[in-house]
């Protein structure tokens, strides 16, 4: 059969790494249809819901109290779809790794390569790469289109030095404009929140291997956990409730100067982030060992 | 070159692989033997790295795997036919597997025509047959052509036809000095593909030797006789010190002597004989023998374990 076949390259230098790895992951994500069916639905669910909700919002302007008005957060109010978006990057993060199990392509993969974190590194830069693009796409898309809601219902761009104060007083509803302190480094950690989750779904899909296993405790530790700790005496609830992941993006899309009823429970937007990313690292450290450790 | 060394694995409480040792020698076809759950998927599976040991180990050209460089290129294995992602077409399953080792994209046409997928290259791997994935894993096998090769059960849901194509191809491999490792439930598939056998049972080794030692030394060859004077011929054999059978049909089936020795004390006596073959023990029956041991253990195991 030789007779026939293409030449190898050289098998004397290098070897079979990171780099090849992620080529090869980057192939198997966009020859499935189910990544492009989570990708749409990400940006289509995530604008889509942050039109409606500004939509509401500003349609209720007039009914409410000053009070109201001041917590009337024009960018938190853009980003609403983001809540709908986490749930499909959680279902495609634990996808990539949870189908390999489900029909034992893990056992090709990792035929394929000497050192098994390899296969776990690439998928993590391949995936966590589509989610920064598709997920600053959506959170920056849903900014705009949410800003131009708002102005269709008649709202007004606020000056850049705003303050609250002058949100209340102010006849017509707040747009705000991307260039206003804070507004950018909101909506582009809104994208980033999704590219962490992403990852943090990926590293339960390889501690739990099972799709149904790992969306299950995706979905539990978005929704439910913030429930269980809801219903605890608020002298510890108040100390948790900053450190659930939830909470650290909500945390990521307020803009400090325009603070809100959320803000004092809330840590601060980069303080959020780190936080987040030390959970990931963590997950990641237990997902990566259970893969090193485990047989396949 | 494959070389297993003192290999035990367990899975929990269950020893599937019990301190087994043996060499695949290069250029010729091994065959892998037992009967189902008597461990080969296990010893190939820590052969390619996939399960860790609990003694002993396994090493591919002097090497663990994962002290391998690429290892696509020095080692190819169909250890599942049905371990695809079912949504991915064969060419893309090939070309991603190809891009881990830095293979050319032309090599994956290439043995997509070599194990005669072309047609389907661009069709879900999830519609395929049993027969059409056992062809596709193949091809991921010879992908980076490389000098290791092993097939867990290749011929699985393969017609008469792909079958005979399985061993043409084994047998051609083999020719260019490659090592296969071939594992089979079937003793009759290896008789026809093998040169070498390693025959398990429960995990342990129970033969390492050649096909062709291993029937001429577990088969008893028989003689069968027809002649219209059998009461006469009996004597005489029995006085031979063979072991004379009557057939239903008035054969006469007789061990312990060869045909040599039979027609000849026919022809001493002048009886006539109207048939002289002999008969060889099915290579199934040896197998079947040889690993009955361990089957039946098992099969009193289980009883035992049922029964209160």
């Amino acid at each position: 059969m030789t007779t026939t076949m293409t030449p190898m390259p050289s098998t004397e230098h290098g070897s079979a790494g990171f780099r090849h790895a992620f080529v090869s992951e980057w192939t198997k994500l966009r020859s499935v249809r189910s990544t492009w069916i989570c990708l749409v639905i990400i940006m289509i669910a995530g604008i889509g819901l942050s039109a409606l909700i500004s939509n509401l919002e500003a349609g209720r302007w007039n009914t409410i109290t000053l009070a109201e008005r001041a917590n009337f957060d024009p960018v938190r109010f853009s980003q609403a779809g983001i809540f709908i978006s986490q749930f499909v990057v959680g279902v495609l993060g634990a996808l990539v790794v949870t189908s390999e199990y489900s029909t034992g392509m893990i056992r090709t993969t990792l035929t394929t390569v000497p050192h098994r974190l390899n296969v776990l590194f690439s998928k993590k830069a391949v995936l966590g790469l589509a989610i920064l693009v598709v997920g600053e796409f959506t959170a920056f898309a849903s900014f705009f289109v949410s800003q131009l809601v708002l102005v269709a219902h008649g709202g007004k761009t606020l000056p850049a030095n705003a303050t609250i104060l002058s949100q209340v007083t102010a006849k017509s509803i707040p747009v705000v404009s991307i260039s206003s302190p804070g507004v950018f480094r909101a909506v582009a950690l809104s994208g980033l929140y999704l590219v962490i989750l992403s990852l943090i779904a990926m590293s339960i899909g390889f501690i739990v291997r099972s799709t149904a296993g790992a969306i299950s405790l995706f979905v539990g530790v978005l929704l439910v956990i913030p429930l269980i700790i809801n219903i605890l005496p608020s002298s510890i609830s108040n100390h948790i409730e900053p450190y659930l992941p939830s909470n650290l993006g909500l945390a990521m899309v307020v803009v400090a100067t325009r603070k809100t009823d959320f803000a004092g429970t809330l840590l601060g937007p980069w303080h959020a982030f780190i936080i987040l990313v030390i959970y990931a690292v963590i997950v990641m450290a237990i997902g990566g060992w259970l893969l090193q450790r485990r047989d396949a | 070159m494959i070389k297993v060394d003192h290999l035990s694995k367990s899975y929990g409480k269950t020893l599937a692989v019990d301190d087994l040792s043996f060499e695949v020698k290069t250029g010729v076809i091994t065959g892998f033997l037992g009967p189902n759950g008597s461990g080969k998927s296990t010893t190939m599976r820590v052969i390619m790295g996939l399960d860790h040991p609990t003694k002993g180990g396994a090493t591919i050209n002097g090497k663990r795997f994962n002290s391998i460089k690429w290892p696509l290129r020095e080692v190819g294995a169909l250890l599942e036919a049905k371990a695809i992602h079912p949504g991915r077409s064969a060419r893309n399953h090939l070309i991603a597997l190809a891009q881990t080792n830095s293979i050319p994209k032309a090599r994956v046409d290439e043995v997509l025509e070599l194990v005669g997928l072309s047609q389907v290259a661009n069709r879900k791997a999830g519609k395929f047959s049993l027969g059409m994935s056992q062809r596709l894993g193949i091809a991921s096998a010879l992908l980076g052509d490389p000098e290791v090769l092993l097939f867990d059960e290749p011929i699985n849901g393969l017609d008469p036809e792909g079958i005979r194509w399985v061993r043409e191809l084994l047998q051609s491999l083999a020719k260019e000095g490659r090592t296969i490792f071939v594992s089979s439930h079937l003793m009759s598939e290896m008789a026809l593909t093998a040169q070498d056998l390693v025959v398990i049972g429960r995990g342990k080794l129970i033969a390492d030797t050649t096909v062709k030692d291993f029937i001429t030394s577990n088969t008893e060859t028989m003689v069968l006789v027809r002649s219209p004077q059998l009461a006469q011929l009996t004597e005489i054999l029995k006085g031979l010190g063979g072991e004379v059978h009557s057939e239903d049909d008035g054969a006469l089936v007789i061990a312990k002597l060869d045909p040599a020795q039979v027609g000849d004390a026919a022809l001493k006596a002048g009886i006539a004989v109207h048939e002289l073959s002999p008969q060889h023990a099915s290579l199934e029956e040896v197998f079947m023998e040889l690993t009955s041991e361990s089957v039946d253990y098992q099969g009193q195991t289980r009883i035992e374990e049922v029964a209160p």
